[in-house]
């Protein structure tokens, strides 16, 4: 078989085979959780959720000084506070050292979910009066899925 | 990115909320967000809170994706966002030292870069279309170290005289797939 000068690589058997087990070789690095996560991730379509917009969040700005222990006269200084607004229901978040204090609005109760980035979704239940705690802390990105009476809303990825 | 046909016909199934459907995107997209994730040089913790963000962001746009044959252009852009963030939060903390990733090395050749892992993604693709006979042909002709003719015509029951040609019609085959006629096309 005669080749030209300039053949282009997928007219060359030798060629185009070692591009294809190239291909599946890099493949075959990727790993699987990333697969696995991204599986999981349909889920989302099948929850009935409103998408929670971040309105506030005392980190992008200058601590005020009016949230320090505003929400139930915590003992541990805030941290952090942030707001996500959605159109059935507002979710303020207070962060101390050791929880992460949420208020709903309007004050039902309910249950909240929060995904980490991987793995099953940790449940925390919130009170009558719209108010949850999460101990301990979470590590690395999550979202929360907050579901009451008032409406399932789902926020941004959140890392503390 | 360019045309590939089934990536419509599967976005659109996805967004009926076939469940199949978009198993099959994310088995084949994986790669490529782990490859973005790679040249950035992010540590397999980041990559992960990186492909949950960018699988996420992708299900919450499925309904208003307006080209879903440009969904592997929209997989590289929003990859790439969410790994220059990656590292934009790391800079506050950490001091930048020899092995943080430099972006402008990043997209000096990322045009090389970039052209190389569709390469990949279009033979994958058109790989997973030709006959399961000839997957397991060539599987075993590609691998590294080589499998001799022998072992491969015993493992798959083939006259030694038969894999020669069999291995040509089988890469004809795969010539053939619209995914790489489309690539090879444009």
């Amino acid at each position: 078989m005669v080749r030209g000068v300039a053949d282009p690589w997928w007219n060359d058997d030798d060629q185009l085979l070692a591009a294809v087990g190239d291909a599946l070789r890099a493949a075959g690095e990727t790993p699987r959780r990333l697969v696995e996560i991204g599986k999981a991730a349909f889920v989302w379509r099948d929850i009935e959720s409103d998408l929670a917009a971040l309105t506030y969040d005392s980190a992008a700005s200058e601590p005020d000084p009016r949230l320090v222990g505003a929400l139930r006269g915590t003992e541990s200084a805030t941290l952090r506070a942030m707001t996500f607004v959605a159109s059935r229901l507002t979710i303020e978040l207070e962060l101390t050292s050791e929880a992460l204090l949420g208020q709903v609005t309007p004050f039902e109760p309910g249950e909240v979910d929060l995904w980490p980035a991987h793995g099953a979704p940790r449940p925390v239940p919130i009170d009558e009066v719209g108010w949850f705690a999460v101990r301990p802390l979470p590590t690395g990105p999550f979202r929360l899925h907050v579901r009451t009476g008032a409406g399932s809303v789902l926020t941004d990825w959140i890392t503390l | 990115m360019r045309d590939d046909p089934s990536v419509v016909t599967l976005v659109e199934r996805a967004r009926a909320n076939d469940r199949q459907a978009w198993s099959t995107i994310v088995e084949r997209y994986a790669p490529l967000v782990w490859a973005i994730c790679r040249r950035y040089r992010l540590s397999d913790a980041d990559a992960d809170d990186i492909a949950a963000t960018v699988w996420l962001r992708l299900v919450e746009n499925l309904d208003t994706i307006r080209q879903p044959a440009a969904l592997p252009g929209w997989l590289v852009r929003t990859t790439g966002h969410e790994c220059t963030r990656a590292l934009r939060s790391m800079a506050r903390v950490v001091p930048l030292d020899d092995h943080q990733p430099v972006p402008e090395e990043a997209s000096r050749s990322a045009e090389s870069w970039l052209l190389v892992e569709e390469r990949r993604l279009v033979l994958r693709t058109a790989f997973g279309g030709i006959p399961l006979n000839c997957q397991q042909l060539l599987s075993m002709l590609f691998h590294d170290p080589p499998i001799p003719y022998a072992v491969i015509g015993a493992e798959l029951d083939m006259k030694i005289g038969a894999i020669g040609p069999t291995r040509k019609r089988c890469l004809d085959k795969l010539r053939q797939h619209p995914a790489l006629a489309a690539f090879l096309d444009s």
